[in-house]
């Protein structure tokens, strides 16, 4: 049995669609079979709400007397993107406000925009002949652009890493706090409502779907940026317009020492056009599978410590090497559990109707890493010879090497040569004005460490982080081999 | 009970037998208390305890003695209003005071916080205050 796009919408038209979400959809296929599922449902209304750093919004403020073309612009602060025509510019969300950086960004105007407050938007020009304004100093709102156009180059990744820590320190990602030695564990994703989790050949979501975007329409302009379908990691590009929207389905974000962003509420309705659909919406949390990946490692290629599946993560806890971690999502279920019940509602009342792609999403595609022409430097190669006194040496012998040698840093070791802690000449200048005698007194005991294959931006960013400048090398033993300090960064 | 901070700074404890001995000292004045969480960090030991409201003020002046400092511990509260339910705070808290309700809405239980303030820079809206 198929239906067509027509016979659906006459439905709609008719008020006698039948819809469901992609959640009460397994129960439908569960009770009922796929065949009967397939004849009865005509559309399985999908969600999602979540972070979408990629976002932003193109808008046009029309021309000042006499004309400005905009060199510089700040909608409430935020520089936003100007390397278009006269007037247009680009708003991105994760640009921070200058003077209040992590706090407002790009998303907040968005969502500011949309809730009709007033915004500050000024902006200098270097001025031509047919552009002769120096400045511009206003309060604009929603009402006063002649277009204003989210458009999310990104959106809607069909599934997301599950991110745990395993380093010793705090972290904060853009999956949110992540608490050392795998204290909690943090997803993203809605699991069986996601909209490419129950389309994942992209056989009607395509270029040209109409969708549920912030709360007014939207449409699916192609494919997203990094779309990766052979890994099951499809994502969309899709545009709406912000006068439609509703503050409700976009909401500025601010992840503590990481950066702004926006989260935007997204619906795709997929018609059950035959059996193969109505199979293909009834996915289970369970069959939605995602890998735990540790983000202590700051490199591309994280390790992947297991695979695990959407009903695991919305249990609350996972286990992670044999301990049970809370686990938490920075998505909202709640926000996507609405939004496929709002498009249901829209469907239902005729509101919404359903349109066939015009092209159909890439499948065959990869996404590739970044080509770097200057490869990779490592501690190895920049690492310099440690200067090295044993615990029992005396301050004086640790002086007179510091001095010998005209290195800052001297690495403590015991008997078997392992690192018992660092001395710096201004812990032996401080050891002589407070007149301490033993080196066990005045060593900095828990030490920051690098290895030979760290990359130099990790070591440098350590250095940065803890106010150091240097850091010895160790091996898996903690064996000292070597020292690297802001001398040889500088010099790489 | 109350719920009190207690940071210890490095400076002051040099091996562990320095830390049994403040916590010894605070036994010796007969004062029973329950750890509730126990954390170290580059600055030192942190401890948030639980002490017999009647006395807070005496274990805050022994503690005060050893140069340890001591602070009240307040609570949290969610502002309803800016959040959005996402869950980015559920994960970290440690009493499960921050939860899911069967709906999947952020519930938040005062009686459950022990104001660790851990979830307090975690929360992408700002929504999680100190009271
Ligand atoms: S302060 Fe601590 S206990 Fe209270 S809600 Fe936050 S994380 Fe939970
Ligand atoms: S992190 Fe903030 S917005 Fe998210 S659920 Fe917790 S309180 Fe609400």
């Amino acid at each position: 049995m198929t239906k067509t796009y027509e016979e659906i919408n006459k439905k709609i038209e008719n008020g006698e669609a039948v819809v469901v979400t992609a959640e009460e959809m397994i129960n439908i296929v569960e009770q009922k079979g796929i065949k009967v599922a397939a004849e009865e449902i005509d559309v399985v209304t999908t969600g999602t709400f979540g972070a979408m750093c990629s976002s932003g919004a193109f808008l046009n403020f029309g021309d000042s007397d006499p004309p400005i073309k905009f060199e510089h612009l700040w909608l409430n602060g935020v520089h936003a993107y100007h390397g278009n025509a006269a007037v247009d510019c680009y708003i991105g969300v994760t640009r921070m406000n200058d003077k209040s950086p992590f706090e407002y960004g790009g998303g907040h105007v968005i969502e500011d925009l949309v809730s009709e407050k007033p915004i500050h938007l000024r902006g200098t020009s270097y001025t031509t002949d047919c552009y002769p304004k120096e400045e511009v100093d206003t309060y604009i709102t929603l009402d006063d652009l002649n277009q204003a156009i989210l458009c999310n180059p990104r959106n809607a990744y069909q599934r997301y890493n599950c991110a745990v820590n395993s380093s010793n320190r705090t972290l904060y990602t853009y999956m949110g706090k992540l608490l050392p030695n795998f204290g909690n564990a943090t997803f993203s994703g809605a699991g069986c409502l996601n909209p490419l989790c129950n389309d994942p050949d992209y056989e009607t979501i395509g270029i040209g779907t109409r969708i549920f975007l912030g709360g007014g329409i939207g449409y699916v302009i192609g494919e997203g940026t990094q779309h990766n379908p052979t890994k099951r990691l499809g994502s969309l590009f899709v545009k709406g317009n912000l006068k439609q929207m509703s503050a409700n389905y976009l909401k500025g974000v601010n992840f503590e020492k990481y950066g702004t962003s926006i989260y935007i509420g997204l619906g795709i309705p997929i018609p059950i056009l035959n059996e193969n659909m109505a199979r293909k919406t009834s996915i289970k949390d369970e069959d939605i599978k995602t890998e735990i990946v540790d983000y202590g490692i700051p490199r591309r290629k994280k390790p992947v410590l297991k695979e695990v599946n959407y009903k695991e993560l919305k249990s609350g806890t996972i286990e992670i090497k044999g301990k049970k971690v809370k686990v938490s999502s920075l998505s909202s279920l709640f926000m996507a559990r609405k939004i496929a019940n709002e498009l249901k509602i829209w469907i239902e009342k005729g509101k919404f109707f359903l349109n066939p792609p015009a092209e159909r999403l890439p499948r065959e595609t990869v996404f590739k890493p970044m080509k770097e022409v200057k490869t990779q430097k490592f501690v190895k190669d920049i690492k310099k010879q440690a200067i090295i006194c044993h615990l029992n040496d005396s301050i004086n012998n640790v002086a007179r090497k510091i001095i010998e040698e005209n290195e800052n840093h001297v690495a403590i070791i015991d008997d078997d040569g392992i690192l018992k802690g660092i001395v710096t000449s201004f812990d032996i200048t401080r050891a002589i004005a407070e007149n301490k005698k033993v080196l066990s007194e005045i060593i900095t005991k828990k030490v920051i460490t690098t290895t030979d294959d760290e990359p130099i931006d990790i070591a440098a960013r350590k250095m940065r982080v803890n106010n150091i400048n240097g850091l010895p090398v160790i091996d898996k033993y903690m064996r000292v081999i070597g020292l690297i300090t802001s001398e040889e960064l500088l010099l790489k | 009970m109350t719920i009190i901070n207690i940071n210890i700074p490095v400076r002051i404890i040099d091996s562990i037998k320095d830390y049994a001995k403040i916590i010894q000292d605070v036994v010796k004045m007969n004062i029973s208390f329950d750890i509730l969480k126990f954390s170290t960090t580059p600055k030192g030991i942190t401890l948030i305890i639980d002490v017999p409201s009647e006395k807070v003020s005496q274990i805050n002046e022994a503690f005060k003695k050893e140069g340890i400092i001591v602070e009240r511990k307040s609570t949290v509260c969610v502002d309803n209003e800016l959040c959005i339910d996402c869950g980015a705070c559920i994960s970290l808290c440690p009493t499960g005071a921050l939860h899911l309700k069967n709906n999947d809405e952020l519930e938040f239980t005062k009686e459950k916080c022990i104001g660790c303030l851990i979830c307090l820079d975690s929360c992408p809206r700002s929504a999680i205050k100190e009271t």
